[in-house]
């Protein structure tokens, strides 16, 4: 029934040591060690934890991350792994020694992979503007918009409302060579800080704010305050807004 | 500024993490179920807090492309050159680009190579400036006060359509000298003393990009309202541009006066006494619309050259009337240039675009 192993995350360590019951389900979480290496599990049964109770499914992402990052308290580095990743019994092995393994056969990777995160965190770092604020600036500062702007004053109803169109595709065209301006900018001077930057998804912001760049970047936690106050000079800017989260345990960079 | 790491705060970010991300794990003892997200992809959503997924709009677009960026940049090294292109000289400057809304010196390399001079930005990976070795008529080095009060030496490379584009750089004269060189070993040769030393002060800094100067000359300006104020004739160059029409005063060193070709509406000739010492003199009286009202600039100076002003204006007059009469536009929907009465009165006939007057027009009579 619990002949399943669900992993949470792989870490330097060479002693089998418990947890409590801190894991999915308040399930006992445990290290199952190969050499200086070792992989935290919990038992469990042979299928994914999936359900439609979104509460439910709070709770196991929250419990998730409490056991990778306690796990990365006690051993200092760890390589997370995302969640339901369950390994299985079969006819040739037990769970237990598939996960040995498995970590036999790519020891030298994941070695090398620990070695890079040693004492360093994920962050991440989150651009808004304010389209409101940036298109009335653009509007002011662009020639070609604020021109076609006053010409349409001037224009009969038939044709100013094409020129509106018009403007309207103009700024909203500008606005996008805007956004790639600020994100190249941005890029560079964020670059700077950190070790390793992943470019993520723009996600959907609430109104009056649009995200301009996700990132994801990887630094020791000493940098990080540096890096927070290159941000607070963006967010200090007019129109624009900055989202600073972390330290995660580095699951981007694993 | 701290970062956030609030559990309430930050719920969406770490479901990116964990739903997403972590080690991948290539064996084959992972119970999966292959490429089915094994949270929904609205539950996901209704986890957020977030009403709707990703919209698709502008961002989306733009966010594969910068994403591609990204990627990309992370191979690039070397300036691109063309086949059998060789570099000559490298040194490190700015170019002055002023295209649209963003001016600045962007700085980069300069490479003088056998068949180019340009500017390569590295970390864009951006050639910023470039032009054909054949295509440069004349370089010459001149002082500028630059924004931080300095002078500097800025290096003026003017083309054969006689637009000048500048650079900036420690060893500028090195450069020069590196021009001057290259050409003469391809047997290509410069102008010395290129133009006018007005000219070439003045344009360098009030040429827009694209624009050309069809016309030009030493002519006197007497501003609107001039004359009774008293004889303000004052000597400068007229230019005459794809774009606009313009006078250099020389003593002030700026552009004086200058109206887009498309607000003149008359260029008339005249004799006239321009002082009890001045008698009998050509002038041009350009008419033109200044801010919804009509205003007057009058030119004088030799005879040939106001006739020849006279011409040239009334050409541009004429075209730009023509212009007008058959006023086109193009459909905001699709782009394609019609007619503005046809684009209001029927629609579009490329792609069906109505405007919403018509709209409402067509549906209170319904086709039979």
């Amino acid at each position: 029934m619990t002949e399943a192993r669900y992993l949470y995350c792989i870490a330097n360590g060479s002693e089998q040591i418990t947890f409590g019951n801190i894991g999915i389900e308040n399930n006992e979480v445990y290290t199952i060690p190969y050499k200086d290496l070792c992989a935290v599990v919990h038992n469990c049964p042979p299928e994914p934890y999936e359900s439609e109770d979104k509460e439910k499914i709070k709770s196991w992402i929250v419990a998730h991350e409490k056991v990778v990052e306690t796990a990365w308290t006690r051993f200092g580095t760890v390589l997370p792994l995302g969640f339901d990743t369950i390994i299985k019994s079969d006819q040739d092995r037990n769970a237990e020694d598939n996960i040995k393994k498995w970590i036999k056969d790519d020891y030298e990777n994941l070695k090398q992979k620990l070695d890079k995160l040693r004492d360093k965190a994920e962050f991440g770092v989150q651009v808004f503007w304010n389209p409101k604020i940036m298109g009335k600036r653009l509007t002011e500062t662009n020639e070609e918009i604020a021109k076609l702007s006053q010409d349409i004053k001037s224009k009969s109803r038939g044709l100013a409302y094409m020129y509106k169109q018009k403007l309207e595709n103009l700024l909203k065209k500008q606005m996008e060579v805007e956004s790639e301006r600020y994100f190249k900018d941005f890029y560079e001077q964020i670059k700077r800080w950190v070790d390793e930057i992943k470019v993520e998804k723009t996600k959907k912001s609430d109104e009056g704010k649009q995200m301009l760049m996700n990132l994801s970047c990887l630094l020791s936690k000493e940098k990080s305050k540096v890096l927070g106050e290159e941000l607070e000079k963006i967010n200090n800017r007019e129109g624009l807004f900055v989202r600073f989260t972390g330290p995660w345990p580095p699951y981007s960079f694993a | 500024m701290e970062p956030v790491r609030d559990v309430h705060a930050t719920l969406v970010d770490l479901l990116d993490r964990i739903l997403d991300k972590g080690l991948v794990i290539n064996a084959d003892v992972i119970i999966s179920v292959a490429g089915i997200p094994l949270i929904g992809v609205n539950l996901r959503a209704a986890l957020a807090g977030m009403e709707t997924m990703l919209k698709y709009g502008v961002m989306q677009a733009w966010d594969e492309k910068t994403r591609a960026w990204e990627r990309e940049r992370r191979e690039i090294g070397e300036v691109p050159l063309l086949e059998g292109e060789e570099v000559n000289f490298k040194i490190f400057g700015s170019y002055y680009y002023s295209k649209g809304i963003y001016t600045a010196w962007r700085s980069g390399y300069i490479y003088l190579t056998t068949k180019r001079l340009l500017l390569w930005n590295r970390e864009f990976d951006d050639v910023v400036f470039q032009i054909d070795l054949e295509k440069i008529k004349a370089i010459l080095i001149n002082q500028e006060d630059l924004l931080t009060k300095e002078k500097k030496d800025v290096l003026y490379i003017v083309d054969q359509d006689n637009r000048v584009s500048r650079l900036l750089s420690t060893k500028i004269d090195r450069l020069k000298e590196g021009i001057e060189q290259s050409l003469k070993a391809m047997g290509l040769s410069l102008e010395e003393n290129p133009v006018l030393p007005a000219f070439e002060k003045g344009p360098i800094s009030f040429l827009m990009e694209g624009e050309k100067v069809t016309n030009r000359g030493k002519v006197w300006h007497l501003p609107d309202g001039g004359g009774i104020l008293g004889n303000t004739w004052k000597p400068g160059y007229l230019y005459l541009t794809n774009k606009r029409l313009c006078w250099w005063y020389g003593f002030e060193g700026r552009l004086a006066f200058q109206i887009p070709i498309e607000e003149i509406s008359a260029a008339i000739k005249e004799r006239r006494d321009l002082s009890p010492v001045l008698k009998d003199k050509k002038v041009l009286d350009v008419i033109y619309n200044a801010n919804g009202t009509r205003a007057v600039s009058s030119f004088s100076g030799k005879e040939i050259e106001i006739d020849e002003w006279e011409k040239v204006l009334n050409r541009v007059i004429v075209k730009g009337n023509e212009a007008e009469e058959k006023e086109r536009e193009a459909c905001p929907q699709c782009g394609y240039s019609a007619p503005v009465k046809e684009l209001l009165e029927i629609g579009c006939s490329k792609c069906g675009w109505v405007s919403a007057r018509l709209k409402r027009k067509l549906v209170k009579t319904p086709a039979k």
